[in-house]
């Protein structure tokens, strides 16, 4: 059976660096598996190369009480007040895409910095760093898999 | 908005999606009962470190460990890429299956937690909690007031099958319904973030690597003095990142466990919040008691059944709701009519009085009783007033007492019509309290307080002709009330008496056409009864049905009354004049109050005349040998001693326990009913102290001898007629 594809188009403009001319915009298209639960809450976010939180890109599922089940994301941007500042939207049902934007500094690229999302579904196992994957030219337009939910994740730049 | 107004209107509107919230939980019930049934439950002292040694053996690559709430343990794991859930057994760590969350259908719990519409649903079914919280309050006070307070609660439910079904149905679930809606409301104010269950972040806690190798969960001192009944989670930590930690969590919070020491490095407490929103889920989920998820399952089914029996409710009153035709105006009448009624019924006789007084030539205005007021144009004023439950005024009315305290009392005189029914031990005591607080407060009265019981035509057309009277008006109140469905019932038998005083008297016996199953199910025809109840016939020439209790039951294949000709009484000369073929016109009126319950304990019957019938179809259908003991009272046994022959057969069958005569106009016949059970006094008290029931049946004057007698009977054991009326073990059928 074939679901109807939804693609969630979000923009974290208010994150944007503001020297543009030294940013690029970078797209995480994720394609969520059939894993046959309720709207998946996703978090994807930035890390250092020594695995620190750089900064939140998007997360998906808007009810705070469900957040710490995203419990990396939780964990790591606890100190980041505005983590949440219009880089929110609905959870991503089964089957579905989820398709994130982002202006990122040149700087980052290539640089160690990686990018990782965690995952959870109601009455389902949480999956925290479910995908980890390295900011970097090389990866770019390399579908990556997930452990539980994502099927596939792939970046691209511009 | 009164509570009754408050009830029916959220119940109407709201209580239809009520209905869905309710039918969706019955079938979400289903999931804790299904699951009790698939596991075993973990031993609540077994140590958590003996888990994990027994699931690392039998689990490889475990990275959670549940410990659900109907006490199951469910382990998370990969195999390969594949995640799994399944059922381990905890004695020994065995795999038993796979786990899922629910075998329901996503879409059931959506549906009762958001209707399907996302965010803006779930505001809806926590608008819809509040609404049945708020249905829960109101119907309470309903409840009180209508049962008379708690300690009357568990009484017996009077009224239509539909009030009945709402009532006794109410008092069951109430509470369990009301505890839904309010857990409803605490998870529904998390969900929506009206409050924050925890807002604290997990602490920033690595294991340290000190050279060491990690420990196996079974040597962590922590899971070793925790044990498995507080357990709710724990986490392995991850095989890939040597920092990790393993986390627990548990019913007073959660802690994070070095993987090479083994000390806990961190530990929060479970917030406030939390606990209560743990407590909650339990409650309203029944997830940790399958036996409870079965009650709350059964409560949600109950709201269909609410709902439609409150819409029924509803109708009929609606039905009944008052449409006063030719009303003057309040300032232009001479004559004002207020009405305080219950279900609507006094409304009718309202009208038809206001109708008769028209046709005398007076401008005649009905309200409300809430409205009492006189105008200088006002000559008469009559006051029609039903009772409510325990004593109380008809909702509508209810400061309509207070009211008339407060204005001063004109020379126009205010005569008050009470309207109940004898089965209620306060019997038209509105309308008394109406009269009292009129007289007190120097009103005059054209007549003395009348109380009409069960809307008896026949009585409103006496008081009618008293009214006239004193009126000097030709008035004539020919009260019709809304006649059910009719059926033509065939004579089948007769036996004819000499009766008493020479009044002709018969006991008739008619058969009621054969019905099929679908003119049954709509209603049609005639409706299932049993003995001691009441058939309505409506005699040729007349509109209004005079009723006769039923001396057999719908089991016994016939129906029968017992009839005795009344002086120019149009419906008793048109039944004794029938022969073998004759119809009648005829429909049921069921008599729940007098009518017996299910029970062994003993029934004291006592009858006068014809009064006998309905007793004597207790005692036709008494299978059971329930012990019954008939005091039959009549004047000379050779011309009224009904159903003799029938009486010495069920006597000698078992039916009948004891039989005791009283005939008035014979030699040493024992005088009336009343002096045979003051001579039996020592006996009739040990019937009574043994819980027995009393029905009466006979006469107003021989009802009220009775009631005298037995009175001074039983007050050795503290005991009135009042008080066992009030216990619903005594009830009057007069005529």
């Amino acid at each position: 059976m074939s679901k109807p594809i939804l693609t969630m188009l979000a923009t974290a403009c208010a994150l944007a660096v503001p020297a543009l001319a030294h940013s690029r915009q970078v797209t995480l298209t994720a394609q969520l598996k059939d894993y046959g639960g309720n709207g998946a809450y996703v978090a994807a976010y930035l890390t250092d190369a020594k695995g620190a939180y750089v900064r939140t890109l998007w997360v998906a599922g808007g009810k705070a009480k469900y957040h710490k089940h995203l419990s990396d994301w939780s964990r790591l941007s606890a100190g980041d007040a505005r983590r949440l500042d219009g880089v929110t939207g609905a959870s991503v049902g089964a089957g579905r895409t989820l398709k994130v934007t982002a202006d990122l500094a040149d700087a980052l690229i290539d640089a160690g910095y990686e990018i990782r999302l965690d995952a959870a579904v109601e009455d389902m196992r949480d999956s925290p760093s479910e995908v980890r994957m390295p900011l970097s030219t090389a990866n770019v337009g390399k579908p990556q898999a997930g452990k539980q939910y994502i099927q596939s994740v792939t970046l691209q730049l511009k | 908005m009164s509570w009754k107004g408050i009830h029916r209107w959220l119940g109407l509107t709201v209580g239809t999606l009520a209905v869905v919230l309710g039918v969706s939980g019955a079938m979400l019930a289903i999931d804790p009962v299904q699951q009790a049934w698939q596991a075993p439950t973990a031993p609540g002292g077994l140590p958590v470190a003996t888990l994990v040694e027994r699931v690392t053996r039998t689990v490889p690559g475990a990275e959670e460990i549940r410990h659900l709430p109907s006490g199951a343990i469910v382990v998370f794991s990969f195999a390969g890429d594949q995640p799994q859930a399944q059922y381990v057994d905890p004695a020994d760590g065995r795999v038993l299956g796979a786990w899922q969350a629910s075998a329901l259908p996503r879409w059931v719990k959506n549906l009762h937690r958001s209707l399907l519409l996302g965010d803006a649903g779930r505001w809806g079914a926590a608008g819809i909690a509040l609404a049945m919280a708020l249905l829960c309050i109101s119907a309470l006070v309903l409840l009180l007031r209508r049962m008379g307070g708690w300690r009357q609660l568990a009484a017996r439910v009077r009224g239509s099958l539909a009030q009945r079904i709402h009532v006794v149905a109410g008092r069951v679930v109430l509470l369990v319904l009301c505890l839904s809606a309010i857990t409803a409301l605490t998870m529904s104010a998390s969900t929506l973030g009206l409050v924050t269950l925890d807002a604290r972040t997990e602490p920033e806690v690595l294991s340290v690597i000190a050279g060491q190798p990690a420990l196996p969960g079974a040597q962590l001192a922590a899971l070793q003095t925790l044990v498995v009944q507080d357990l709710r989670k724990l986490n392995f930590p991850g095989a890939a990142d040597p920092e990790d930690t393993w986390k627990v969590t548990t019913t007073q919070g959660q802690g994070w466990i070095d993987r090479y020491s083994g000390q806990m490095l961190a530990w929060q407490d479970a917030t406030l919040a939390q606990r209560v929103y743990d407590w909650a889920v339990v409650l309203h989920t029944g997830e940790a008691a399958w036996p409870w998820a079965v009650v709350l399952g059964l409560v949600g089914a109950s709201v269909l059944l609410f709902w439609l029996s409150g819409l029924v409710i509803w109708w009929q009153a609606r039905r009944q709701a008052p449409r006063i035709t030719g009303n003057t105006t309040l300032a232009q009448a001479d004559v004002l009519i207020f009405v305080a009624s219950e279900g609507g019924s006094t409304w009718g006789f309202a009208q038809t009085l206001q109708d008769a007084l028209n046709q005398c030539g007076h401008r005649v205005h009905t309200g409300a009783l809430e409205h009492f007021q006189t105008t200088a144009a006002t000559r008469q004023v009559f006051v029609l007033a039903a009772t409510y439950g325990e004593g109380q005024a008809p909702a509508h009315a209810r400061q309509a007492l207070a009211h008339i305290a407060t204005r001063t009392a004109s020379a126009v005189p205010v005569t008050v019509l009470g309207f109940g029914d004898r089965q209620f031990p306060a019997f038209c005591a509105f309308a008394k309290a109406l009269d009292q607080t009129l007289r007190a407060h120097a009103w005059p009265a054209l007549l003395p307080l009348e109380c009409i019981h069960q809307q008896s035509g026949q009585q409103f057309a006496r008081w009618g002709v008293a009214l006239a009277e004193a009126l000097g008006e030709p008035l004539v109140l020919e009260h019709v009330p809304p006649v059910p469905a009719t059926t033509a019932l065939t004579l089948i038998g007769r036996q004819d008496f000499v009766g008493a005083a020479g009044q002709a008297t018969s006991i008739l016996r008619f058969a009621w056409p054969a019905q099929g199953l679908g003119a049954r199910l709509r209603g049609q025809g005639l409706a299932p009864f049993a003995a001691g109840d009441l058939v309505g016939i409506v005699p040729p020439g007349s509109a209004v049905p005079r009723y006769y209790s039923l001396a057999s039951g719908w089991q016994d294949g016939f129906l029968e009354i017992c009839v005795r000709q009344m002086p120019g009484g149009l419906c008793s000369t048109h039944l004794l004049g029938l022969q073998t073929g004759g119809l009648i016109t005829a429909f049921i009126r069921p008599n729940p109050g007098f009518a017996l319950p299910h029970q062994r304990k003993p029934v004291l019957l006592i009858g006068a005349g014809t009064g006998v019938a309905p007793l004597a179809g207790f005692i036709r259908r008494n299978d059971r040998r329930t012990p019954m003991h008939l005091y039959f009272g009549g004047r000379d046994p050779a011309q009224d001693f009904y159903f003799h022959p029938d009486i010495q057969r069920w006597l000698g069958e078992g039916r009948l326990a004891t039989l005791h005569t009283a005939f008035s106009r014979v030699p040493d016949g024992g005088g009336y009913v009343q002096d045979a059970l003051r001579q039996d006094a020592e006996f009739v008290r040990s019937l009574v102290a043994q819980g027995a029931l009393v029905r009466v049946c006979g006469s107003r004057a021989m009802a009220q001898g009775v009631a005298e007698a037995l009175d001074t009977v039983l007050a050795p054991l503290q005991l009135s007629v009042a008080k066992l009326k009030s216990r619903e073990r005594y009830a009057e059928d007069v005529f």
